[in-house]
């Protein structure tokens, strides 16, 4: 492994490991993290409800007569924001690079996100056996694929436009 | 906006099911592979040596020879710490020649890593069951600084160390003619199109 990819790492790792103790501490958990994921559940609720379903949504829960999905961490996005600001973050590229990239791949990341929290509410409440291995390996899998596979695609559109800024 | 590669993201939606099938019909063997490793683990750090991990298909339970027989056994589900092999299948399928010798063997060297990371995860979350859901007997046998410690471990890991750690693995042991950060940069078609320009002038 060459040295940049090492340092890459290094940054990468020790970045995530500050955000996660932010993130995790109380006060920012429950002033940040709690509404914010309260407005997924609202987005998904909107959602679920301009297709037809019957459900309210109160706090973090989204429920119906016929089952109920609580978002918690790891399922609002939170975490694949988080490794998405982490390798971003450590990734030699302009701050207005960064930026533009955090402010898409967050988009694109809820994004997914919200089609997780409704279909995992569909999947619940029409084919619950299907359930566990939807909320555990797919989707989760697949909403870190995203956010993966977005900052490939984005470092590898800043980073010879790095070079020819001369940063 | 970066530019979506659809043959690259499609690579990586075929291997991702693939790797589903696999991990799903596979996770029952592979339980009993990480709970007999995660015993060991633990057994070679605790005094008296006393845990067992029995795979039972769909969880582990974790057991104490010290424990009262009358009481219940805490079981808990492996595949919620096991299902990131998916992810590191999904990454190393997006790799150009995904088929190539090299890859399939730095694929299953990360894999084996993986496993490694598994064990220590499976241990952790045992520790974590003994300092934070045993009532009583976690007070009395732990400390604050212990519950402190195994707790924000094993929800760092459940989190966001998961993930990141098949990332660090897919990272650097991607084959080395995929470009770095710093060869993305300098190796780049505008640079080799200034370079000539420049020696025209």
């Amino acid at each position: 492994m060459k040295r940049d990819q090492k340092l890459f790492l290094i940054k990468f790792f020790a970045a995530l490991i500050v955000m996660y103790l932010i993130v995790a501490w109380n006060p920012v958990n429950d002033h940040v993290i709690v509404p914010a994921t309260k407005g997924i559940a609202v987005a998904a609720g909107t959602i679920l409800k301009a297709i037809g379903q019957d459900v309210t949504v109160s706090g973090t829960t989204i429920g119906s007569s016929r089952f109920a999905v609580n978002i918690n961490n790891g399922c609002n996005g939170i975490e694949a924001m988080l490794i998405l600001l982490a390798a971003i973050g450590s990734f030699p590229a302009t701050w207005r690079a960064r930026l533009i990239g955090l402010a898409i791949g967050a988009v694109i990341v809820q994004f997914i996100n919200e089609i997780r929290i409704v279909s995992l509410y569909l999947i619940g409440a029409y084919k619950p056996s299907l359930f566990q291995v939807f909320h555990t390996a797919v989707w989760q899998v697949v909403v870190i694929l995203a956010a993966i596979i977005f900052f490939l695609q984005w470092s590898a559109r800043v980073a010879p436009n790095r070079l020819a800024n001369g940063s | 906006m970066p530019r979506i590669d659809w043959r690259t993201a499609l690579k990586g939606l075929a291997a991702f099911i693939v790797a589903v099938a696999i991990w799903a019909g596979v996770s029952p063997l592979y339980d009993r592979a990480v709970a007999a490793g995660a015993e060991v683990l633990m057994r070679t750090f605790e005094r008296p040596a006393v845990t067992t991990l029995i795979a039972t298909g769909s969880d582990v339970k974790v057991d104490r020879s010290d424990f009262d027989p009358r009481s219940p056994r805490p079981g808990l589900p492996v595949i919620d710490l096991t299902f990131n092999w998916v992810l590191l299948a999904a990454l190393f399928a997006i790799n150009p020649r995904p088929f190539s010798d090299r890859n399939i063997f730095r694929f299953l060297l990360a894999s084996l890593l993986l496993y490694i990371t598994h064990i220590a995860a499976l241990a952790t979350e045992v520790m974590s069951i003994y300092v934070l859901r045993l009532g009583p007997w976690s007070r009395v046998h732990y400390g604050e600084l212990a519950r402190n410690f195994w707790g924000t471990l094993n929800h760092s890991y459940r989190f966001v160390l998961m993930f990141a750690i098949v990332f660090g693995l897919w990272w650097a042991l991607r084959p080395s003619d995929l470009p770095s950060p710093r060869a993305r940069g300098e190796g780049g078609a505008k640079r080799r199109v200034r370079g000539r320009s420049s020696r025209k002038a």
